[in-house]
């Protein structure tokens, strides 16, 4: 026996947790665009989706966040910092490569320095997980060693009954076990068997790409001109992908007031490693595609012994010249034969 | 023999007799569906080439790609009609020299492929001239006409909405052919005009800016709407602009390569009711 | 009560014509609204448009721009082709929903002191009935808050 979320509960269960004073977040059309958007209710949710077109990334890493205001005066200096939006929230419906991606980017943002702002709202937020039944030809989770119903970086992983009347709740950390104790009378006991997950097949050898990649020899290879020749340097792959990190900070305002805040910022672009005096050292969209390869593959994995990529296939999905890490870790396996 | 074949054929024949360095245009994308563009050098490998009614995106922007045409040689393109305007446009400002530049040329009205004659840009002028007179139909149309009717204050919320999507990738504008600017203006900060943060004022701002600088000048072969991740209607944005310059200055972008650019040009009997 | 609301106008005008129109005004004791901000250049013709996205940034309810009646211009043209920028950046404006009254534009030569001060002072009644820009106030709070989840 197990415990069962029926369908027709999440209604309840949304309204108890949001009377509990918890934000509660999942997949919502926005303007033809799916989106992890706070509701109010459960009928916003869109629970159909193979994988919303943003990642949960971004509600904890958003695309601009304000830092600190300053002001100059003739004197002084003043300054005040900004915090990141606190109380509790629930994510609802994440997927499990977009979990993961949360997980991996953790020692990242805890590194050297901790990133107050990540790990506030990553201390505050529970996520629950939907394990997938369906998967798009851009999938590709299993061939970064993880599943459609992955446990990295979840609370709470709800499996898809069969009958497609509710989920089979698996309660994964603490702060889960918390958040579902708030409607634990709205779940049932029983044993209806839970869908099988989708089979996304393996599209290339992980291990053997970082092997090749490590090679000191391929760091000039022709490979990266050939791969990247179509690359028109958006940033597309870089901000939909729930792992991508880097960020700019820039001053907004004025000479005597403004506010300093962290941008995103994609490695794709050529002015990310532009030098003041207009030299740029990865002067070719080749090298840029490399580096982002290089990145996720060779470099995080060095320092944290975890690829930078969770397989959510986005890169590929919303490439619009049909590029992404797919193909490329498919090229350098065979390429690694 | 089909297109395909005829202008794979073309495209050996232009390698092998040294005519042009290289052939630009479609391979077989990740799905069934996708084509993506390719890039050919050796006659051997032209049979890789696909053509047919999937073949969209406008590949002339790559002519631009720096140091491409810097050495004199050719180098041919496949291209939609609204891709010999973009040339046009690109050659009227400046940005290539046409006579480097072999068309390949091709449409799919309807989905239904056919072949374009000619190889140069004038080769075109008669078919481009006609098109001026021919509004081609877009997606979301009825949207264009709702929005026109909406109140400023409803339109003004329409694109707060959309733009509010905007995540600043500026794949719309690295997927434009005209976008061609060594650092865009949003990428300057000596002054900094607009907010590079992408907050919904300055995702506003980001796109005014865009439109406003393709104005007279976009060809509208949707490369931007089709480009950008979260769906914004940016082919809205773009018709009503070319319309705009079509019916205050009778201008149709890329109808020949020595066409004055509408924004750099003027007459003096120029409409200006709008003056106090 | 509450104050009455002051519009905040930004004029970008040419040095040759509208400027010194508006000196006129001035040396003519001629009294206008105190409401424009004026941003003297050197030509309409080097007023870009990113200077009216900018004056919205910094909060302005209205804008005015104004230079050499056609054929005036110091430059000879530089007005012309301002006026061409205009017609088209003005349709993407109001296609955009910033409405059309809060822009305007008007050619004001050097001895039109009396149409400068007029002009100033009718520009400042049609905003004032506006109202405050909220809409384009709103996104600039925005920019001044937290972020948002």
């Amino acid at each position: 026996m197990t415990k069962i979320l029926f369908t027709d509960k999440l209604e309840s269960c949304v309204e108890r947790w949001r009377s509990a004073g918890m934000t509660v977040i999942g997949p919502v059309q926005r303007a033809n665009s799916s989106v992890y958007d706070a509701v109010k209710s459960a009928s916003e949710l869109d629970l159909n989706l193979v994988l919303a077109d943003r990642s949960i990334k971004e509600l904890f890493f958003p695309q601009s966040e304000p830092m600190l205001r300053y002001t100059i005066t003739k004197s002084e200096i003043n300054t005040s910092d900004f915090k990141a939006p606190s109380g509790p929230r629930i994510i609802f419906g994440a997927r499990a490569c977009d979990a993961s991606g949360l997980a991996i980017d953790d020692p990242l943002f805890g590194w050297d320095y901790k990133d107050e702002y990540w790990f506030q709202r990553r201390n505050e937020t529970v996520i629950v997980t939907i394990a997938c039944t369906k998967a798009d030809e851009f999938c590709m989770c299993t061939s970064l060693k993880l599943a459609p119903d992955s446990t990295k970086g979840s609370d709470i992983l709800l499996r898809p009954l069969e009958n497609n009347k509710g989920w089979l709740v698996e309660e994964l950390t603490d702060r889960g076990r918390e958040a579902f104790k708030a409607v634990a009378d709205l779940l049932q006991e029983g044993s209806d068997p839970a869908a099988a997950t989708v089979n996304v097949p393996v599209k290339f050898d992980a291990d053997a790409c970082a092997e090749w990649l490590k090679n000191p020899e391929n760091f000039d290879s022709r490979f990266w001109k050939e791969i990247s020749v179509r690359c028109i340097g958006c940033g597309s792959c870089t901000y939909l992908c729930p792992t991508c990190h880097c960020f700019d900070i820039q001053d907004e305002g004025g000479s005597f007031d403004g506010i300093r805040r962290k941008n995103w910022d994609s490695c794709s672009f050529a002015l990310f490693t532009m030098h003041t005096s207009g030299h740029n050292p990865r002067a070719t969209q080749s090298a840029r595609w490399r580096q982002r390869i290089m990145h996720k593959f060779n470099y995080f994995p060095g320092k944290f012994s975890a690829n930078s990529c969770s397989g959510c296939g986005r890169c590929t999905r919303e490439c619009p010249v049909d590029m992404g890490i797919t193909e490329t870790l498919q090229e350098i396996s065979k390429l690694s034969q | 023999m089909s297109i395909e074949q005829q202008y794979r054929t073309r495209a050996k024949e232009l390698l092998a007799s040294g005519e042009v360095k290289m052939v630009i245009g479609y391979g077989p994308g990740s799905t069934a569906d996708r084509r993506r563009p390719l890039f050919i050098t050796s006659p051997e490998e032209c049979d890789r080439f696909v053509l047919d009614s999937a073949c969209i995106t406008n590949l002339s922007g790559y002519l631009v790609t720096e140091g491409l045409l810097s050495d004199g040689k050719r180098v041919a393109v496949f291209l939609r009609p609204e891709g010999v305007r973009a040339l046009n446009v690109l050659a009227a400002e400046a940005q290539l020299d046409p006579d480097q530049i072999v068309i390949i040329g091709f449409d799919a009205p309807k989905g239904e492929l056919k072949a374009l004659q000619g190889s140069t840009v004038d080769d075109f002028t008669y078919l481009l001239a006609a098109l001026k007179d021919v509004t081609p139909e877009i997606a979301g149309e009825q949207l264009l006409e709702k929005i026109e009717k909406m109140s400023p204050e409803e339109r003004f919320a329409f694109w707060q909405q959309e733009f509010s999507k905007c995540i600043k990738c500026y794949a719309c504008r690295q997927a434009c052919p005209m976008c061609y600017c060594r650092r865009c203006i949003v990428d300057s900060n000596q002054p900094q005009w607009v907010n590079t943060s992408s907050h919904t004022l300055g995702n506003f701002e980001w796109n005014i800016v865009r439109a406003f600088h393709l104005s007279g000048r976009c060809v509208e072969c949707g490369n931007c709407d089709r480009a950008c991740p979260v769906n914004i209607p940016l082919r809205l944005i773009n018709r009503k602009m070319a319309q705009e310059v079509l019916d205050s200055f009778n201008h149709f972008a890329g109808t020949s390569k020595t066409q004055e650019p509408v924004l750099a040009s003027f007459k003096k009997d120029d409409s200006e009711t709008f003056i106090l | 009560m509450s104050e009455p609301f002051e519009p905040k106008i930004t004029a970008f005008v040419c040095t040759y014509c509208t400027y010194a129109g508006a000196d006129l005004a001035g040396t003519s004791r001629l009294k206008y609204a105190p409401n424009v901000r004026i941003i003297r250049l050197p030509c309409t013709g080097r007023i870009s448009p990113m200077f009216i996205l900018k004056a919205l940034q910094k909060g302005a309810d209205g804008i005015l721009i104004s230079g050499c009646h056609p054929g005036d211009c110091h430059f000879t043209h530089g007005n012309y082709h301002a006026r061409r920028r205009w017609m088209v950046f003005r349709a993407l404006l109001s296609f955009s929903g910033i409405p059309e009254e809060r822009i305007k534009y008007s050619w004001i030569s050097a001895a039109e002191g009396l149409k400068f001060a007029d002009l100033i002072n009718s520009i400042t009644e049609d905003i004032r009935k506006l109202g405050p820009f909220d809409q384009y106030h709103q996104l600039i709070e925005e920019t001044q808050a937290q972020a948002s989840l």
